[in-house]
Formats: C-alpha cells, structure tokens, sequence
C-alpha cells in the first residue's frame, strides 16, 4: 500500500467524520443534548439524494438542498415531540426517545427504498484525479472543501454573529438565559433542525464513497461518538482536528490491520480516551 | 378472609394462571411459540428493567448480553457437546466477566456518556461477530442440539414452553428479591440522590457494579433459551431490534411494576406475531411506541389508567346537582 495515497485517503475520511459529526458537536455543546437517531439521519440524507437523483431525475446541486430541507423537518419533528423532555434536561429519556426515532427512521427508510444496497454516484465522484501512483476524485476534492467551508462559517457565526450569541446563553445556563427573553424553545428546535440540515449535507457528500444501506445508520454513530469525544463537548475547532486524527487512524488501520475491525478500533480509541481523560467528556458546555 | 392475607397467594395463582395460559388460549401451536417468545424476550428485559427503573441509568450493552448468553450455548452446545446445565453455568461465567469488564471501563461514567458507550459495545459487538470465525462470521452458529436434560427433552415450542415459564418465573422472584434486598434499597438510593448515598455510605460505583453484574446474568439466560429454541445463532442477536424492544418493554407499561416488563413485551409481541403489517410496518410501530411512551406517557400505561380510573371515581362520587351544573 502507498503511504502517500493512505494520508490522502485519511484526510479526506477525516475531513468526511468532521462533516458527519458537526451537528452533534453544537447539539451537545449548545444544548446539552444527545440524539441516538444521527445515523439514521445520515443514512435517510444519503437516500433522499439518491433518491432525487435516480428516480426524479435531478441535478446533484438540486438533490443536496432537498435532503437538507428533509433533515431540518426530521430534526424539527423529533426536537418538537421531545420539547418537553429537552426543557426538563431529562437526558435519560431524551436518548431513549432518539433511538425511537432512529428506528423509526429506519424502518420506513427500509419500507420506501427497500432493504437492498444502492450506489449513489455524483457527476462529482465519476470524475477521477491520478496523480503518479495516488489516486482520488472530485467528491473527495468537495468533502474537504465544504467540510472547511462549513467549519468557518459555523465558528463565525457561533463566535460573532446575534444566533451564535443566543444559542451561546443557552448553553451557558438555559433558565437565566430564559430570564433574559431568550426563547431557549426556539433555540432547542433551531438546534435540532441545523443538526438535521448538516448531517444530511454530510450525507449527501460523504456517502456516494460507499454503498448505502437502510441498516447502516446504526455503525454510523459510532464515528460521531468518537470524534465528539477526542475533540471535547462543544468544540468546533476541536471536532475538525478529531475528525482529521481519526480519519487518518482508520485509514492506516484498514490498510495495515483490518477494514472489518475499523470500527472496533474506533472503540478501542473512545475507551482509551475516557480513561486516559476521564474528565474530557464532563469539560465545561458551550465551548467552542 | 382479608385481602393482607389473600396477598401470599396473588403471585403463586397468577403464575400457575400464566402457565396455563397457552392451553386456555386454544392450544394451538403459534399460541405456543408466542408465549416462549413472549418468556424468553421478558427476562431478557428483567435485566435491563433492574438498570433503567432502579439503578436510574440506561445500559445499551444489554443486547450483548442476551447475545453472549446465546452465542456460549450454542458453541458450548453445538461444537463441545456441553448439556444445557452446563452451558448455562458457563453462560452465567462468561456473561459475569463481560460485564465486569464493561462495568469497570463505565465505572466513572454517567448518563449520557455511560450509555454513549454501552451503545458503542454493542455496535463493536455486531461487527465482531459478523466478522470473527470463532462466532461462526456472517454464517452463524448451527447445529445446536435439542433441548435435552435429566430425561426432558424439548423440540418444540409446546414442550418448550414449561421451561420458558420455568425460567419467567424464577427471574419474576429475583427482581422482587432484589428490590428488597438491601441492594436493591442501595441502587435506588444511588438513583435518587447520589450524594446522600454517599453520606450514608453507600459507595455509589460499587453499587453499580453489584447492580450490573446481578443485571447482566438475567440478560443472558433468556439467550441461554433462546439459542436452543432457534437451534441457530448468527449476529442477528445483536441487530437493533432487540435493545428497542427491551427499552419499549421497561417503558411502556411503567417503571417499577414487577410485571410491567412482560406486559410490554406480551404487547410488542402480540402486535407482531397476529396484528403484523409485515417487517418494515411493524419496526416504525415498536418505535412510535417507545417515542409515544416517553414522551407522552412518562408514568407509561399504568399511569394512564390509573389517571382515567381517578377521574372516573372523581366524577361519580361529585355531587348531583354539581353533575347537573356540569
């Protein structure tokens, strides 16, 4: 295997965890929040895309938005019928509830698609690049891309912007943030729905790189666990360098190990930073 | 006779009522099957039902259990030849080492991120044994023997079924057992107010760990029953639909009614095996349930039904002419 074309691979996958795992850094940082459907998400976001593109005929740059639009509804569903739970800070039943979904999710993804694998191609990802011995494409140039693009502006916007300044209260303390006329309710579903925007993007970008499967939201997941985890709650710069770490880590471990265990390595990893940092997953909300 | 002293009998009668059930209900054979499915399912929820309601925490490693229980028997069974005392025995050791190991990696860890992490062990758990040819890979475990000890042999789900309720009923009496115990009084002590624990004693990691490793053996025998009532075993032990169905089973009903979990799964189980709308239709209602329950139903069904009998009385014991204002 060429080293070269294994850091290319590696930064394009960890430029893909980062992506994948965005929305749920601002959910946990902001609202404390953790949603157990994220891969059924991901996973409904890759089909609709597929979908759009192979059964109605739309561009690529059509078929993104609309399984944006999907996601923001999904994620606005799922805040909407936990409100309550979200307000309570019940997270014990908040996780039971996002895993209902995720089944949920799954189920009627599986129902609509079928059960059987599909290939999602892009005018982007048929498009190959060889440079000497390594070899990429044009959707792998767009993931780091969008991945970076996405980073800045999520970072100004949390950092400068009046959202970034409310959604910042909230995470701090919701209830004097409530006292000070902020509608943490608001700013609960907003939360949700931008997580729901962003994985579909993730999606819609990362998953034309491997076949797509209506079951495959449950190992998806895992990724996001752990980039949250080596990057510390809350943080978006963190998350990028997590993303980038691990990224690379699976790539040089599919190559030199094992593809089949990639994601057990991953645990391993997770396991290693929670004890090593048994305090990283308890720093301070609302980082950035 | 008053009812305290009626109270002794209440759990005996209904348990010989429950193992009569499958006969008073016809007797046919899928009445049969569903009542063992209905046994095996329940007791792989008791395990997680003592975590959820008395330890306040949500494992999601429980399937891994369940699997572990099923994978040990049917190896044990199938390739050693073990009977089913002993693959029962060696279930009850491997389970206890698995979940001693998960339960000192999550010692320190709490709520979300306890069960961030159990939920990763049981996607680790899938991948491995898809992946690992001792487990049997994609393919499985076959070949795994009747049903056969001391003379009793079971190959179908009719002779299956007084062991199933065997096993029902014994893990019915732990779970009460526990919640007496002084254990028992420890985990909901930790549940409720960790510091004061702390205060009176109570060391809340090690109540944890007890906790867990009293948990995960209950899990695992109904995969111990499991494995020999499929006679086949592969990763789909570890698909998600058994930690759903264990989550909507401790919820649904209500959390801390000893029989709540059998309900909930006599509910689930039920729906699917004679109101079926095929795979697909039945996952998004298992689901909607579990969603339905937490979100709306916090005290779960019973709670529901206590509130409606409350207003009723309330109603018929409001005077008339408040009625006729009415």
């Amino acid at each position: 295997m060429n080293l070269a074309q294994q850091i290319i691979n590696g930064i394009v996958l960890g430029h893909a965890f980062a992506l994948i795992a965005i929305g749920w850094t601002v959910l946990l940082g902001v609202a404390r929040l953790v949603n157990f459907g994220h891969g059924q998400m991901y996973m409904l976001g890759a089909f609709i895309t597929w979908f759009a593109m192979s059964a109605w005929g739309l561009p690529y740059l059509v078929a993104i938005p609309l399984a944006m639009s999907v996601g923001v509804g999904v994620g606005y569903l799922m805040q909407r019928t936990m409100l309550n739970l979200t307000i309570r800070q019940d997270l014990v039943s908040v996780m039971i509830v996002t895993l209902g979904f995720g089944y949920v999710i799954e189920g009627a993804a599986a129902l609509t698609f079928g059960s059987t694998g599909q290939i999602l191609d892009t005018p982007l990802s048929l498009m190959d690049i060889y440079i000497g011995d390594i070899w990429f494409t044009w959707q792998d140039i767009a993931i780091v891309v969008v991945t970076i693009l996405v980073f800045i502006a999520l970072k100004y916007v949390i950092e400068n912007s009046p959202v970034g300044r409310r959604v910042r209260m909230v995470a701090e303390d919701p209830k004097l943030a409530q006292l000070a006329g902020i509608n943490i309710k608001r700013v609960y579903l907003g939360v949700f729905a931008f997580e729901g925007a962003t994985v579909a993007l993730a999606a819609a970008m990362v998953a034309p790189r491997t076949p797509i499967l209506t079951s495959m939201g449950f190992e998806e997941v895992i990724i996001t666990f752990v980039v949250v985890v080596l990057g510390g709650i809350g943080s978006v710069t963190g998350s990028y360098l997590a993303g980038l770490g691990l990224g690379l880590f699976t790539a040089f471990f599919g190559a030199y190990v094992s593809s089949a265990y990639a994601t057990a390595a991953m645990f391993v990893v997770l396991i290693a930073v929670l004890v090593l940092r048994p305090g990283g997953m308890t720093q301070k909300m609302g980082g950035h | 006779m008053t009812a305290s002293r009626l109270r002794p009998f209440v759990l005996p009668v209904t348990a010989i009522a429950l193992l009569a059930l499958p006969w008073l209900l016809g007797g046919a054979n899928v009445v049969f099957s569903a009542c063992v499915i209905i046994a095996i399912f329940a007791v792989m929820s008791y395990g997680l039902d003592v975590i959820v309601s008395d330890l306040g925490e949500v494992s999601l490693a429980h399937p891994v259990f369940f699997a572990s229980g099923a994978y040990t028997t049917s190896i044990a069974s199938s390739r050693y030849g073990l009977d089913p005392a002993s693959t029962l025995v060696l279930t009850v050791v491997v389970v206890l080492a698995l979940a001693a190991a998960i339960a000192f990696v999550t010692l320190k860890l709490r709520e979300f991120v306890f069960s961030l992490v159990t939920y990763a062990v049981s996607v680790v758990a899938m991948t491995v044994a898809a992946n690992w040819a001792f487990l049997g890979g994609s393919d499985g475990v076959t070949g795994i023997p009747a049903f056969e000890f001391a003379g009793f042999r079971a190959l179908t789900d009719r002779q299956l079924w007084p062991l199933a309720w065997g096993l029902l009923v014994v893990v019915l009496y732990l779970v009460s057992a526990f919640r007496k115990s002084r254990l028992g009084h420890a985990a909901m002590t930790v549940h409720l107010n960790p510091a004061l624990a702390r205060m009176s004693g109570i060391s809340p990691e090690i109540v944890r760990m007890k906790v867990f490793l009293v948990s995960a053996p209950i899990t695992a025998s109904a995969g111990w029953l499991y494995a020999y009532q499929r006679a086949y075993i592969s990763a789909d032990v570890l698909t998600p639909y058994f930690l759903i169905l264990m989550l909507t089973a401790v919820v649904l009903v209500g959390r801390r009614i000893l029989l709540a979990p059998l309900i909930g799964v006599a509910i689930v189980v039920t729906q699917e095996r004679f109101l079926s709308y095929g795979a697909y239709v039945d996952r998004i209602i298992l689901g909607t349930l579990l969603i339905l329950a937490l979100s709306f139903l916090p005290r779960g069904l019973y709670g529901l039904v206590v509130d409606a009998l409350s207003m009723l009385r309330r109603k018929k014991s409001r005077p008339l002419d408040e009625r006729q204002e009415v």
